[in-house]
């Protein structure tokens, strides 16, 4: 077996309670990760689709990579994957990841990744110490808090367990270290289609609804924890490639001209720790740590010394703005407080996200669907005496009560507008019959899949195409987002639209022939051009290969400029294969493994078409074809001849040129045109001659 | 170990006892006091303050910041990969606890070995396998091929948790060399060299230093190693504390005092 790969991935039936193993051996060709869980997925329940996701043949695939459980930066995310009760039209073979702990730990126990199968018949947890599986009664657990949860579950695994100590867990294997437990809240038990996993505090896989899947396999948690070692290939290189690599982080005791990017707009970008927190940032404020997921030198998060905000960041910890009508306040990456909109109640700002942990809901979808609940109620569609009887305090919609009230609501399906509003706002929408109307109005700005949307499709294009082409929105930030936007929206960017450009272009091999890849002008070389297939084919496969398999975080990687070095080139594309190839012992290129990821986005695609998907179900709302963009969006263009920063405003997307670019993307990637379907050759090239036959078989080869 | 001198009671006390003849005597901390009781026969009891010259301090310790970590782990991996070749918390000789739960800044606790002055590990290991190795800067070591796997060091280190480490994997006690004899890693460590740990650690919360720490409690090893730019990135020691960044738009007269700079 190659370094970084115990060898095995654990396969549980929760049905007939059977627990078995998979060798990884079998799926090294895809890498790890996202790669090998989309392989065991079209392996163990391909022939049988399309079927429902609260059907018991859905899987539920939790996957490490080759880097799990090593100090390999940003690396530490579990890859869940499964056909997703959250997306839409079709609850889509998806993924969603999570950071903190759970894959370092899993890793250590001597396993690759778990395979959930079937349902139990009354409620479960898998409890994993080393090579030691069981399947527990949830009795007592069943019903509680996502944090309640956990800590009662590592209370179970380990009784003698106290924080700063060590703990015999078998046979003499110590560790320090507490269980580390992801699971659903009662937001899952009761299958709401917003809800979350959640791991640690505030770690949650949001996007998908798998807490739901969890929920419809009656299992409310999943325990690891280990005292085994994850093989390393070549360790001396390994240790250098890491010493190496602190160039590129943040230095904390002397950072890099700290006056200009430690300011405001700097703080998502910098690679400064603690900067994902943004509750907790307006005087007085509350002692904190960074707080760090295993092996991130960046620790984008907080625990604070009132314990509450705990591992948020973004979204998790600004959902519930309470007592403010303005958007976030300050993050922890420093600057002038002065300037931003304060959250009046920074506590209990904080106390209403960890509510919204507690109940296990994705707090991305919560953001759509608790929006489309605001709108519903002034449209005079929901409220008291209406049809959808919904009693919320909406004169109080800034308050922690509010929040309370609207969490439990959507956790308990409590009424018949509870019951259709934990369907999650374009299954609310489909069934209060006012889809078409609101999504394409962009009253509901549900722009791909049932996602809302997050920046703008019509300027930011290779996030909305990126998302389009795939299942979910992309949620990529450091492909172009936070360096290139929150870079030009800082008013003081440190590269010009040309260096930028150029900069761009050397790290994204295999094209870095290609000057244009990141124009996001309307010119040839712009958002419909031959240079944004490139660009959106490199995201896709950056996607699937590293962030997917490798375990990547998509708030640090890929790196392909950064403030914190002299020349602002960042680690892509040198440090990945690097530490790939010392960790594994293959020796690969760059583009190698880039090829891998147009492999596995292959292969996700195939199951897609399996499910239903063609091409013709790959548009967006009217919306973003019709109405204008409102801005915001700041991004390197080659207007008349020159690079500048231009946000684009008043764009939007031209209908029959999107659809040119899409078939251009799809003969690009070995897909049919007329439908979006992969082809025989191209699958064949990629040794997937089975998932060829399998579309054959359904009429779906391209 | 190649070039290390032991003194000769230690090799005496091996071959007096083997793994098997110490298990035998039953229960650990019965054995421990009998054979505490049988190998300083010759020796100042271990609750006597032992002199100076009998222990001589070691001329490199591990201090850190426990509210500067950020519990990524990097520490431990690096440590346990330069050992080892491989990548195990369990096996790592310095080690980071943390609650997601808890509240700063309880809520992590960094423990390195500390080098003792007066080692307990060396004092009470029954054969000699803990050792002050007075060529390699005096760093207290552990011998793993003299190692018998009765794991008194583990017991009577004093610290908690204890800062000797249990192989499993050889059934043997280790402990921080200071990265002196790390095969895996292309830096010379030791007391004239590197630590994997303090090289790897993102957030350089962990500083090698030459003069002993006060030995009584945590204060002489948990140190303060943040400067102003740790603060303006608004991770504050107490509610009143105002980052320099922010103090030009906030501040009141008076309301802000520099911290000092970090201190050793």
């Amino acid at each position: 077996m190659k370094g970084g790969y115990t060898g095995k991935i654990l396969r549980v039936n929760l049905t007939d309670k059977s627990i078995s193993s998979i060798p990884t051996e079998k799926y090294e060709e895809f890498g790890g990760g996202h790669g090998i869980g989309s392989a065991v997925f079209f392996d163990l329940v391909g022939d049988q689709l399309p079927f429902d996701a609260f059907d018991p043949r859905n899987l539920i695939i939790m996957m490490n990579s080759p880097f799990s459980g090593t100090f390999m930066p940003g690396s530490g995310r579990c890859e869940v994957q499964g056909l997703a009760p959250g997306l839409y039209p079709i609850e889509w073979f998806g993924h969603s990841n999570f950071g903190g702990r759970f894959t370092a730990q899993l890793k250590f126990a001597g396993w690759d990744g778990i395979v959930v199968e079937g349902k139990a018949d009354k409620p479960v947890w898998i409890n994993i110490i080393d090579d030691k599986v069981t399947i527990e009664d949830a009795n007592g657990v069943w019903g509680m808090d996502t944090w309640d949860t956990q800590q009662e579950v590592a209370r179970r695994v380990v009784p003698e367990l106290k924080h700063g100590e060590w703990a015999d867990l078998s046979n003499s294997c110590y560790t320090t270290q507490v269980p580390a437990v992801v699971c659903c809240g009662p937001a899952g038990e009761n299958l709401s289609r917003i809800a979350c996993l959640l791991h640690g505090a505030g770690s949650q896989a949001a996007l998908g609804g798998y807490g739901a899947l969890f929920g419809s396999k009656n299992l409310k948690a999943i325990s690891a924890i280990g005292s085994g070692s994850v093989p390393i290939a070549d360790p001396k290189a390994f240790m250098d490639a890491r010493l190496w690599f602190r160039q590129f982080q943040w230095d904390v005791d002397n950072p890099r001209e700290p006056e200009k990017f430690a300011q405001r707009g700097y703080s998502l970008i910098n690679g400064a720790p603690s900067g994902g927190n943004v509750s907790n940032g307006s005087l007085p404020l509350v002692p904190a740590r960074a707080a760090a997921c295993a092996s991130c030198p960046r620790g984008c998060r907080m625990r604070l010394a009132s314990g509450d905000s705990n591992e948020s960041v973004c979204a998790g910890s600004m959902f519930a703005r309470i007592g403010s009508s303005g958007f976030m306040g300050m993050g922890g990456g420093g600057g002038d407080a002065s300037k931003m909109p304060a959250i009046l109640n920074g506590k209990l700002t904080r106390q209403a996200n960890d509510l919204m942990h507690k109940f296990g809901l994705g707090h991305w979808q919560l953001m759509a669907t608790s929006g489309y609940i605001s709108y519903l109620h002034r449209q005079g569609i929901i409220g008291k005496g209406k049809e959808y009887e919904c009693d919320l305090p909406f004169d109080q919609s800034s308050t922690f009560a509010y929040h309370e009230a609207l969490y439990r609501l959507l956790s308990a399906r409590e009424g018949k507008f509870g019951d259709l509003a934990a369907e999650a706002a374009a299954r609310m929408a489909e069934k209060l019959g006012r889809y078409d109307e609101d999504v394409n109005s962009g009253a509901l700005r549900l722009s791909y899949w049932g996602t809302q949307e997050h920046y703008s499709s019509q300027v930011e294009v290779e996030w909305g195409f990126g998302s389009l082409l795939g299942e979910r929105d992309l949620m990529l930030h450091m492909m172009a987002n936070y360096p290139l936007h929150w870079m030009a929206m800082s008013g003081n960017p440190y590269l010009t639209a040309e260096e930028a450009s150029k900069l761009y272009a050397e790290a994204m091999v295999p094209y870095q022939d290609d000057r244009y890849l990141v124009d996001y002008g309307e010119g040839p070389t712009g958002v419909y051009s031959d240079s944004k297939v490139k660009q959106v084919a490199w995201v896709k496969h950056y996607e699937k290969f590293w962030i997917g398999a490798g375990g990547f975080c998509g708030w640090r990687w890929p790196m392909c400029i950064t403030n914190n070095t002299a020349d602002r080139r960042g680690a892509t594309p040198q440090a990945e294969p690097k530490f790939w190839n010392a960790v594994t012992g293959d020796n690969k290129t760059f583009g190698d493994y880039m090829e891998l990821g147009h492999k596995i986005y292959t292969l996700d695609r195939s199951i897609w078409v399996l499910q239903g998907r063609h091409r013709d179900m790959e548009v967006f709302p009217d919306y973003v074809y019709d109405n204008p963009s409102r801005g915001g969006s700041e991004m390197p263009m080659f207007i008349d001849g020159k690079w500048v920063y231009d946000a684009g405003q008043g764009r939007a997307l031209d209908r029959e040129k999107t659809e040119e670019f899409k078939s251009k993307f799809y003969a690009f990637e070995g897909y049919n045109p007329e439908n979006g379907y992969p082809k025989r050759d191209t699958l064949e090239k990629m040794n997937l001659k089975k998932v060829a036959d399998q579309l054959e078989k359904q009429g779906k080869l391209g | 170990m190649p070039g290390s001198k032991k003194p000769d009671k230690e090799a005496a006390a091996k071959k007096k006892f083997s793994r098997r003849d110490f298990i035998a005597t039953g229960g650990a901390v019965v054995a421990v006091d009998a054979l505490i009781s049988t190998t300083t026969a010759d020796a100042a009891p271990a609750s006597a303050a032992p002199a100076p010259t009998r222990y001589p301090a070691s001329k490199g310790y591990l201090v850190y910041d426990s509210k500067k970590c950020a519990g990524c782990t990097t520490c431990m991996l690096a440590c346990s990969l330069v050992h080892y070749g491989e990548q195990n918390l369990s096996l790592s000789r310095i080690q980071i606890m943390q609650d997601s739960f808890g509240k700063f800044p309880d809520d992590v606790v960094m423990a390195p070995c500390r080098q003792c002055l007066t080692p307990p590990c060396v004092i009470n290991c029954p054969v000699g396998a803990a050792f002050i190795d007075e060529e390699n800067g005096n760093i207290r070591r552990i011998d793993a091929e003299k190692c018998i796997g009765c794991k008194t060091c583990l017991a009577m280190c004093p610290q908690q948790p204890h800062r000797t480490v249990w192989n499993h994997k050889i059934n043997k006690s280790t402990k921080c060399d200071l990265c002196l004899d790390t095969p895996y890693w292309n830096e010379k460590g030791g007391v004239n060299g590197k630590q994997a740990c303090v090289e790897s650690c993102p957030m350089k919360a962990i500083k090698f230093v030459t003069t002993p720490p006060d030995q009584k409690e945590t204060e002489g090893y948990d140190v303060n190693l943040r400067n102003d730019y740790w603060y303006n990135l608004g991770l504050v020691e107490n509610s009143t504390h105002i980052p320099p960044a922010m103090a030009s738009s906030q501040r009141k007269p008076g309301a802000f005092k520099p911290k000092p700079k970090a201190k050793e």
